[in-house]
């Protein structure tokens, strides 16, 4: 082995054509790198990514018999894996090539931008540490584990069951965790789908359906993940399933149980808060699986130790209040993040009255009212006196593109505005008048801007402005809308029967407990972060663990599903493999 | 007596990491420029955490090997720091 004081080191300062080169002294920064402990030899390049740059390391590395190589460049989510390849090609452990990032400095648009003479100082310095760290690094020889070839799916949504399907399909043993008593997420719930306006359950329940009856799932609903341990090939997981209170190999989903209990609640799961259910309930008609489930919270007996009327209707004795939380210990060699979004709860935005006025609404809930299989049956009626609404405003980025909530765009709020306008308007109500009070359209998307030209055509209205305030008539419960329409140079005013707010999609709750648990990080926003959003969107800073759907970030449901299946082939072909792998140290220290 | 290089993996709420860096800094009064502490936030920068396989926070990587997880004792991380200056 070669003493520490004799290694030699290469130093491969890119130029990466003006991003950096035009923001710093490149002939200043050789010179410094020249005068550093171990560094032998100095090259820059004008894109060392490039084919011919990449030559060029892999000749420096072997004509100068380089042993270890410094590549001051961009980001190492680009583009160290390439750097580390082109190092073996020339006969070096892919530990011992190291990329930094010197472009965030320099390059336009970078949030890191700073001015030349500082970004150069930082870059020397960095170029210093890098090579200090290089030429002091030692490697343990790398171990062979064979991986489990099970998976774990965290969410059972569109996203999850995608993932864990494709898995199951190629013969792996998928355990999907869903922490809802029922699999199927929010598209369940959305009532139609852009831009097909296929119904959302319709094409979901082939997916929950056959992920109940596929011999290599195991669906484990009513379930959260609570401890994670181990690495890439072999994590050991400890899930916690709360009871049902239902033997589920008895229950056959007849209802009974539910006629009979006297205990009703607001159903803010599958409702929106815009219906009840009892204390003993199946979320809804086509939930997977169609067991009931006791809210422990509400039950009679759980609380106040009276009732049992579930037990003496019940045909075949499922109800079980004997059950108790149960831990499941589950062995599995990778990790599929979906645990998808919620709706923005707009409370804050007191100028639009949500919470204070009974008429103004969100999507989710306005999609709970159409839907047949919603608190009203898909009778479109305000909520304060059951009536038909006639004039209906709809307003757009309410918590998104907004400095003091959330200034991302959530992505999705026009389209779904445009699908539940045109469903209104072409089907519900159709002398209805709809108006969409909107900043800018944005419906990027196959057959998107179509979608959007049709809404336009059935009568929808656009305003391209954000209300400054609602006031509510304290006699009818209209609302009063004001708003300034710069396209026509117009103020206008316009008494609405109902008001639906197009809230910001948000990480769901519970997203930072998970990403302890799994030692994955969240981003500036709180969802989970990629390892790179353009070349990287689907792997974590864990090996093993991928991400997939909203829980990555505002998307809709083909790129929910687009994702997860990138994911679930992630996973597949690290678990592929015989053998994986890895540092000794990483297996010694957490073996599970 | 070889330097030593530390990369300190931590992230801003993490619990932990405090006391993890004042430990560090002690140590570097005491070994003065033969100990070189790199503090490197997980959220900032993913890759190299994932090059370790770093799950969790505060986490060592002595001289390219990853030593301790979680908040070390101070005598087992002066040890390991020794066991490195020593070694060829």
């Amino acid at each position: 082995m070669t003493a520490k004081n004799e290694i030699r080191i290469g130093v491969f300062i890119c130029h990466c054509g003006k991003n950096i080169a035009g923001g710093l002294d490149i002939e200043s920064l050789v010179e410094s790198s020249k005068k550093i402990q171990g560094v032998v030899f100095v090259i820059e390049h004008k894109f060392s990514c490039s084919e011919d740059g990449q030559e060029a390391v892999q000749r420096a590395i072997q004509d100068r018999e380089l042993d270890r190589v410094v590549i001051a460049a961009c980001d190492p989510a680009l583009h160290l894996l390439t750097f580390q390849r082109c190092g073996e090609r020339a006969g070096i452990k892919p530990e011992f090539v190291d990329l930094i990032d010197i472009r965030k400095w320099t390059m336009q648009g970078s949030p890191q931008k700073i001015e030349s003479q500082q970004a150069l100082e930082r870059s020397k310095k960095l170029i210093e540490l890098a090579v200090k760290r290089i030429r002091l690094k030692r490697i343990l020889p790398s171990v062979e584990v064979e991986p489990n070839r099970s998976i774990l799916v965290i969410g059972g949504g569109v996203a999850g069951l995608t993932a864990g399907l494709d898995l199951a399909d190629k013969g792996y043993k998928v355990h999907i965790v869903e922490r809802q008593p029922t699999v199927g997420g929010k598209m369940a719930l959305l009532y139609k789908v852009f831009p097909t306006n296929d119904c959302a359950p319709c094409i979901l329940a082939p997916k929950t359906a056959y992920a109940n009856v596929h011999p290599q799932i195991d669906l484990l609903t009513h379930a959260e993940v609570k401890s994670v341990e181990g690495y890439i090939g072999n994590f050991a997981v400890e899930v916690i399933q709360k009871p049902r209170y239902i033997d589920e190999t008895k229950c056959t989903g007849c209802g009974e149980c539910i006629e009979t209990c006297p205990v009703k609640v607001d159903d803010e799961a599958y409702s929106g808060g815009l219906g009840h259910r009892k204390a003993i309930y199946i979320p809804y008609d086509q939930a997977i699986p169609k067991k009931a489930v006791v809210d422990a919270h509400n039950c009679l007996y759980i609380k106040k130790n009276v009732c049992r009327l579930c037990e003496n209707v019940c045909p075949t004795d499922a109800i079980d209040f004997e059950q108790r939380t149960r831990v499941v210990e589950l062995k599995v060699g990778a990790i599929i993040v979906a645990t998808g979004f919620d709706e923005y709860e707009p409370f804050e935005k007191t100028e639009y009255g949500y919470g204070r006025y009974g008429n103004v609404i969100t999507q989710f809930q306005l999609a709970r009212l159409l839907d047949i299989d919603g608190p009203t049956g898909g009778n479109l009626s305000r909520p304060t006196d059951s009536r038909e609404p006639k004039k209906i405003v709809m307003i757009q980025c309410v918590g998104s593109r907004d400095k003091n909530t959330h200034d991302y765009c959530s992505n999705i709020c026009c389209m779904y505005a445009l699908k539940h306008a045109q469903m209104i308007k072409g089907m519900v109500l159709t002398d209805s008048e709809i108006y969409i009070c909107f900043i800018d359209m944005r419906t990027v998307g196959k057959d998107f801007e179509k979608y959007y030209r049709s809404t336009r055509e059935l009568g929808v209205h656009f305003i391209r402005g954000r209300p400054n305030e609602i006031i509510e008539d304290p006699d009818t419960k209209n609302l009063l809308i004001k708003v300034e329409d710069p396209d026509i140079g117009q103020f206008l005013e316009i008494e609405a029967d109902l008001v639906v707010l197009s809230c910001a999609t948000i990480p769901s709750s519970g997203t930072e407990q998970l990403s302890k648990v799994l030692g994955i990080a969240q981003d500036e926003n709180g969802f989970f972060k990629e390892v790179h959003p353009k070349l990287r969107p689907v792997e974590t800073n864990v090996r093993g663990i991928y991400i997939c759907g909203a829980a990555q970030g505002p998307k809709d449901i083909p790129d929910s599903i687009i994702q997860a299946n990138a994911a679930a082939s992630f996973a597949d072909g690290e678990l592929r493999k015989a053998k994986i792998k890895l540092p000794k140290f990483m297996v010694n220290a957490k073996s599970p | 007596m070889e330097e030593v290089y530390i990369e300190e993996f931590m992230s801003p709420g993490c619990v932990g990491c405090p006391a993890v860096k004042e430990m560090l800094e002690e140590l570097s009064v005491e070994f003065k420029d033969k100990l070189i502490v790199e503090e490197v936030d997980i959220t900032v920068d993913t890759t190299r955490a994932t090059q370790y396989g770093i799950m969790s926070v505060p986490a060592l990587v002595i001289n390219g090997i990853l030593k301790f997880v979680d908040v070390p004792d101070k005598e087992e991380l002066k040890k390991a720091i020794l066991e490195e200056m020593d070694s060829e």
